[in-house]
């Protein structure tokens, strides 16, 4: 990624000029600034001259520019028939078929692939449940230490061309190269087995850390912000590099709106007040849509988390939640 | 002749005193003077196809537009896609038949047991004759070829249709030790066999 041109703040050191405004030597305004993808050091002032943002829309590099897609029909195909007429030949490896289907290319390797991706495939792959797949391969438990996920994924191995989707959402193919990037587990859909995949910190999130490929949805473009940075949780697709976000609760939005503050006293939560804070360096990952899908593992999740509770607070936990089920 | 046009999301029809049957409720606009009246018993094809329908539990409801003008026809935003016939036979999945020309035959084919797999019924439809269908997918419908030596597995929630001289049969991709530990994931799929096209489409019903 380049940075917008003609900023010499960031680096007061390599430039002995930095702080005039006149530029008598014709140098360094205009000149990209090699700042190697860091963004800005915090508390710096950003750039003074209305530029945007830096960052904004621009994904930085290594996190998926998604690629191109190719095989698209000229559009001169129309009105008649000819879609895109595709065999295992003019399919493209490990690449967008269109913007909502991918192609991944196995030749003997083996994909993690959320179940339930797949559209369609050519030649010889075969799918094995993660469990069952991890007793004859051991890598397999190293590689997948997520044992409330492990139920919503199979292993793809075999050769031939493999077609996955997700609902008809966008899907864009990452590639982390010694990196590490959280995102929303219902929407992954697929990574290489060089990957290593842990549970997030944060419910309903799974990390990705390593060298290789993954491929994930999103309704919508992806939207790349840096932090600081404030996300509604719906729409927050990821992140990467920055730490885990803590959640804030909108003091004003909560004592404006009475129901608001009785329903944030009551523990619970409508909706606008409660974003996710984003502090440190990296990359925030949005998309542009707030619908989320019912992931059976966030059940899974709470469930097991009701262990910390006594009793008598599962007891009325238990009444509240029948409760919450006959209202609706 | 009625011609029909997708536009994205949206299929023009183009009537010249002629007839189109289309799935009901899908008409969006019109220009000129066209004239909608239910198609009674549902897709045409006469009583027998009505009856084989009523029996497989495979649901299609048309409507009659006659008379002169444009219809605008759309279902549920989804992306249209007009095919031409020529004598040959389409089959598709009766909810993604949005439109046909009225020389078109529609029938009721016994698709054994896929229906049980993804609940769609036990039938499926096929188009025949000269003149041109449009059907409507969850995002763009992609043609794949099948032809011999490479075979076709799809998963039966995102097949949409198929065209040639093709073989279908139930598959398990998944090992059956797997099948009975948990929920597994894929569990049925579609294999083709033969040459065509298979119409599959991005998301998953």
């Amino acid at each position: 990624m380049t940075y917008p041109p003609g900023n010499p703040y960031g680096q007061p050191q390599g430039n002995p000029y930095g702080g005039q405004q006149g530029n008598p030597y014709g140098q360094p305004y205009g000149q990209p600034q090699p700042h190697g993808g860091q963004p800005q050091p915090y508390g710096q002032p950003q750039p003074p001259y209305g530029q945007p943002q830096p960052g904004y829309g621009q994904p930085p590099p290594g996190y998926g520019q998604p690629p191109p897609y190719s095989g698209q029909p000229a559009p001169g195909g129309q009105p008649s028939w000819q879609p895109s007429t595709l065999n295992p030949h003019t399919l493209p490896d490990d690449d967008n078929v269109n913007p909502y289907v991918f192609c991944i290319a196995l030749t003997g390797g083996e994909w993690f692939m959320s179940k339930g991706a797949m559209l369609a495939y050519y030649g010889d792959v075969r799918f094995d449940a993660v469990t069952e797949y991890s007793s004859v391969q051991a890598w397999v438990a190293s590689r997948f230490s997520s044992p409330v996920y492990i139920s919503d994924w199979v292993v793809a191995q075999g050769h031939g061309k493999l077609l996955i989707g997700d609902r008809g959402f966008d899907l864009n193919s990452y590639d982390l190269d010694d990196g590490n990037l959280t995102i929303k587990a219902s929407n992954l859909c697929a990574f290489s087995k060089q990957l290593e995949l842990k549970q997030s910190i944060v419910p309903g999130f799974v990390t990705l850390i390593g060298t290789g490929k993954f491929i994930a949805s999103s309704n919508g473009p992806v939207i790349f912000v840096e932090p600081p940075f404030r996300a509604d949780p719906d729409a927050l697709l990821g992140w990467a590099d920055c730490p885990s976000p803590s959640v804030h609760h909108d003091a004003q939005w909560m004592t404006q709106n009475l129901r608001g503050m009785i329903s944030g006293a009551l523990g619970r939560a409508s909706g606008e007040e409660r974003q996710y804070d984003f502090t440190g360096q990296g990359t925030i990952l949005l998309q542009s849509s707030e619908v989320a899908r019912e992931d059976p593992a966030v059940l899974r999740l709470v469930e097991s988390q009701t262990q910390l509770l006594t009793n008598s607070q599962a007891g009325s936990l238990g009444q509240r939640l029948i409760a919450r089920a006959q209202q609706q | 002749m009625a011609l029909l046009t997708a536009h994205k999301r949206v299929l023009h029809a183009d009537l010249q005193g002629d007839r189109i049957r289309a799935a009901s409720g899908s008409m969006v606009a019109f220009e000129g003077n066209v004239d909608f009246k239910s198609s009674g018993m549902g897709g045409g094809g006469g009583m027998r196809a009505a009856l084989k329908r009523a029996v497989a539990g495979e649901s299609l409801s048309l409507m009659d537009c006659a008379g002169h003008g444009r219809v605008y026809l759309a279902l549920d935003a989804m992306d249209v896609l007009v095919v031409d016939l020529a004598g040959d036979t389409l089959t598709v999945e009766s909810e993604h038949i949005l439109a046909h020309t009225e020389q078109l035959r529609l029938d009721v084919q016994f698709a054994g047991l896929r229906g049980m797999t993804s609940g769609h019924g036990l039938a499926t439809t096929t188009v025949t004759g000269h003149g041109q269908v449009a059907i409507v997918s969850e995002g763009p419908v992609m043609a794949l070829e099948v032809a011999p030596g490479a075979d076709l597995v799809v998963d039966p929630d995102a097949y949409v249709g198929s065209r040639g001289q093709l073989s279908m049969n139930l598959v398990s991709g998944v090992s059956w030790k797997s099948l009975v530990g948990e929920d597994a994931g894929e569990p049925f799929s579609l294999r083709f066999t033969g040459s065509g096209l298979v119409l599959v489409q991005s998301a998953e019903r």
